[in-house]
């Protein structure tokens, strides 16, 4: 069921307005975002409204970037699109015709920026996606549409070899996915990568969406005592998902779930339970990038503004590739030298930069081919990144 | 994989489906209402006692009747002072009102609690026998919602509140014309049902993670369980749960996780074709 909340989107699009008539008096670089502020993404949608907030705060109040020698405010025009693709299409079409906005954002998951990539693609504005990481959203030969986070694949393949490198006698995986975009191509990857590295793979499923239960299929997996257990989903089915395994009796040297350690819920809600799981992430803030451009200097630099952002709260890859698709669009438009879009498109499409978040650089699709992507490990209470070796901060352990 | 085993999971699923739905038979068996705030309901008593636990420690089954009392409250008031007035109307305008209900609800909820899965992480390990492995909580679960099934079933049939309930849904105008003060018992069967939605919550705090965007999944599965069970009675969502939960935890086995939800609505479809008054719902309330 899609909840509305028809006063705050009411006050949001007069808030937008009043707004976008003041911009209208100085120059000011407009970004569009239909974010998910309500429904089941709000959580998500949140996070993209934190970062973009704390991003637009700082660079405007270091005066803003410098475009063609002129020196630009940049202002984000939102709107609630409450988890509802269709909406989250119209309100893309709202911000480009009535908002006339530069640049637009994408919304979280691959599923929903498709939907805006489209609308994007048919009015020629450069859509920035930082939370859409399935190919299948940019192999559809939009020009417009650029990506931060690194094809799924890439993370799969390292993830085999590295689990194969520290666990030379790994035969056997079992792969366990919830029938959605990117949970679902995730394990379709893995299951890829696993079978070229000559692993055998003996169990390959999918969840439901809506799943609240996983103890068939976990049982299932009870009885194959495969040595490597793939899970992805979201947070909940996840945690539900640990704690079965727990509540089964299931054991095997590894256990991964995507992207559940990225999360702090995911530890919060499973404790001791979340300890040797391992996870591939885009990001994480223990990931020590230094001497880079953008907004923030370091990693830790942007992790201290958040800390202070969010009221103590640990920042995911969400927040981290989100606040750097910013970082993105601020170097496009300053070696443009222009808001215009297609000018915009083309410096998009040359972006080769290193931020807080890691290496930035667009392949062919548009997706960010730039990075090597972190595995982590919960380890105790702590995040530990086992792979690329060049910021790996500790060796990886074994459930069994 | 053992049949025991298979047969133990379905059943404790479908004992925490039954918890899911009894509330939601018993307002659409009486009051003919849809309630499509039940969904919400269950998230809220999970929350509840969420909180409750993370910030006193008391155990949640300790919880629940706080948890059971509060909602019943809430339950009571939303039937007496919106619901009741429309009653009498065509089941869609009740429909219409619960959902528009809920929306408030749910994004109250998202505003204030966000929608991140939160956990009572108690673990109370688990039991093997025969080869069967059975996590402690859920026999908890199972065991609280079998209670309260009793519990719901003794009300019904010897108390007088009970036997109101039975007399209203058999007949309003006469239950009238006997003296009965037919809102009144319509926003007790309300509030009863909120009350065991927010048990349900309560119990699955310990079972599952608790978030906002279930709130639409144990409708949905309600919605199931009451049609396979039929309503008119408790044993139509005890019935109902338990034969939803033992052909998914089969289904999920034989031909795979991802089509096990299907089957369940492949049978409520089969079932509302041949026999539309459910397995054991009694004939007249379909």
């Amino acid at each position: 069921m899609t909840p509305t909340r028809p006063i705050q989107a009411l006050s949001a699009a007069l808030a937008a307005l009043a707004l976008g008539t003041a911009a209208q008096a100085e120059d000011v670089l407009k970004i569009g975002a239909p974010l998910a502020l309500t429904g089941g993404l709000a959580d998500e949608g949140h996070k993209q409204e934190l970062v973009w907030k704390m991003w637009t705060d700082k660079v405007n109040a270091a005066g803003g970037i410098d475009v063609g020698g002129t020196k630009m405010k940049v202002e984000v025009v939102e709107y609630d699109y409450q988890t509802d693709g269709k909406r989250a299409g119209q309100l893309a079409e709202k911000l480009i015709n009535d908002d006339e906005v530069d640049v637009l954002m994408a919304p979280f998951g691959s599923g929903h920026t498709k939907i805006v990539a489209a609308v994007a693609e048919r009015y020629q504005v450069p859509l920035v996606a930082c939370v859409a990481s399935s190919t299948s959203v940019y192999d559809q030969g939009f020009e417009y549409l650029f990506g931060t986070l690194a094809p799924n694949t890439g993370m799969t393949e390292s993830m085999v070899a590295e689990f194969k490198a520290k666990m030379p006698e790994l035969g056997t995986v079992a792969i366990y996915g919830r029938d959605d975009v990117f949970p679902k191509s995730m394990a379709t990857a893995t299951s890829d990568s696993a079978k070229a590295a000559g692993l055998e793979v003996v169990y390959e499923e999918l969840y439901p969406v809506g799943a609240i239960d996983h103890s068939a299929a976990l049982s299932s997996i009870k009885a194959l005592a495969p040595d490597w257990i793939y899970m992805t989903g979201y947070t909940q089915d996840l945690i539900l998902g640990r704690k079965q395994m727990q509540d089964l009796g299931i054991e095997a040297p590894i256990i991964t779930m995507v992207t559940g350690p990225a999360y702090k819920e995911f530890t919060e809600g499973l404790g001791e339970l979340a300890d040797g799981v391992t996870s591939s992430t885009w990001w994480h803030h223990a990931t020590g990038y230094t001497d880079v451009a953008g907004a923030w200097s370091s990693t830790d630099a942007f992790y201290q503004d958040f800390l202070e952002a969010s009221g103590g709260e640990d920042p995911d890859y969400v927040h981290g590739s989100c606040a750097a698709a910013l970082d993105v669009v601020a170097d496009a438009a300053a070696r443009a030298g222009t808001t215009e879009p297609v000018a915009l498109r083309d410096a998009l499409a040359a972006t080769d930069l290193e931020t807080f978040y890691g290496p930035i650089k667009f392949g062919a699709n548009g997706m960010n081919q730039g990075r090597e992507m972190p595995i982590i490990q919960v380890q105790g209470e702590a995040i530990k990144i086992l792979y690329p070796e060049n910021i790996a901060d500790a060796e990886m352990t074994f459930l069994q | 994989m053992g049949f025991a085993q298979i047969l133990a999971n379905g059943m404790v699923l479908g004992t925490l489906y039954a918890c899911i739905a009894i509330g939601f038979s018993l307002v659409w068996g009486v009051l003919n209402v849809i309630n499509m705030l039940h969904g919400s309901f269950i998230v809220l008593g999970g929350y509840l006692t969420y909180f409750a636990w993370a910030y006193t420690g008391i155990s949640p089954v300790l919880i629940l009747p706080f948890v059971a009392a509060l909602l019943f409250g809430l339950g009571y008031g939303l039937q007496y002072l919106f619901i009741n007035k429309v009653v009498s109307a065509p089941v869609l305008t009740t429909l219409t009102l619960t959902f528009g209900l809920d929306m408030i609800l749910y994004n109250l909820m998202t505003v204030f609690f966000t929608a991140t899965p939160r956990r009572v992480s108690m673990e109370f390990g688990r039991l093997e026998f025969w080869g069967v492995a059975m996590p402690v909580d859920r026999l908890i679960g199972m065991g609280l919602a079998l209670l309260l099934t009793a519990l719901l079933f003794v009300v019904l049939k010897t108390s007088r509140i009970g036997r109101a309930i039975v007399a209203v849904r058999m007949d309003r105008e006469a239950a009238a014309l006997m003296g009965i003060k037919v809102n009144h018992i319509y926003a007790i069967t309300f509030g009863i049902a909120a009350l065991m939605a927010g048990a349900a919550g309560s119990v699955f705090a310990m079972v599952f993670p608790v978030t906002t965007n279930l709130s639409g999944v144990f409708l949905g599965k309600a919605f199931v369980i009451c049609v396979i069970g039929g309503l008119g009675g408790v044993s139509g969502a005890l019935v109902g749960g338990l034969a939803l939960g033992i052909i998914e935890s089969f289904a999920g086995v034989l031909i795979g996780p991802q089509n096990a939800i299907t089957v369940g609505f492949v049978l409520m479809l089969v079932l509302l074709i041949v026999r539309p008054q459910g397995l054991v719902g009694v004939k007249g309330y379909e």
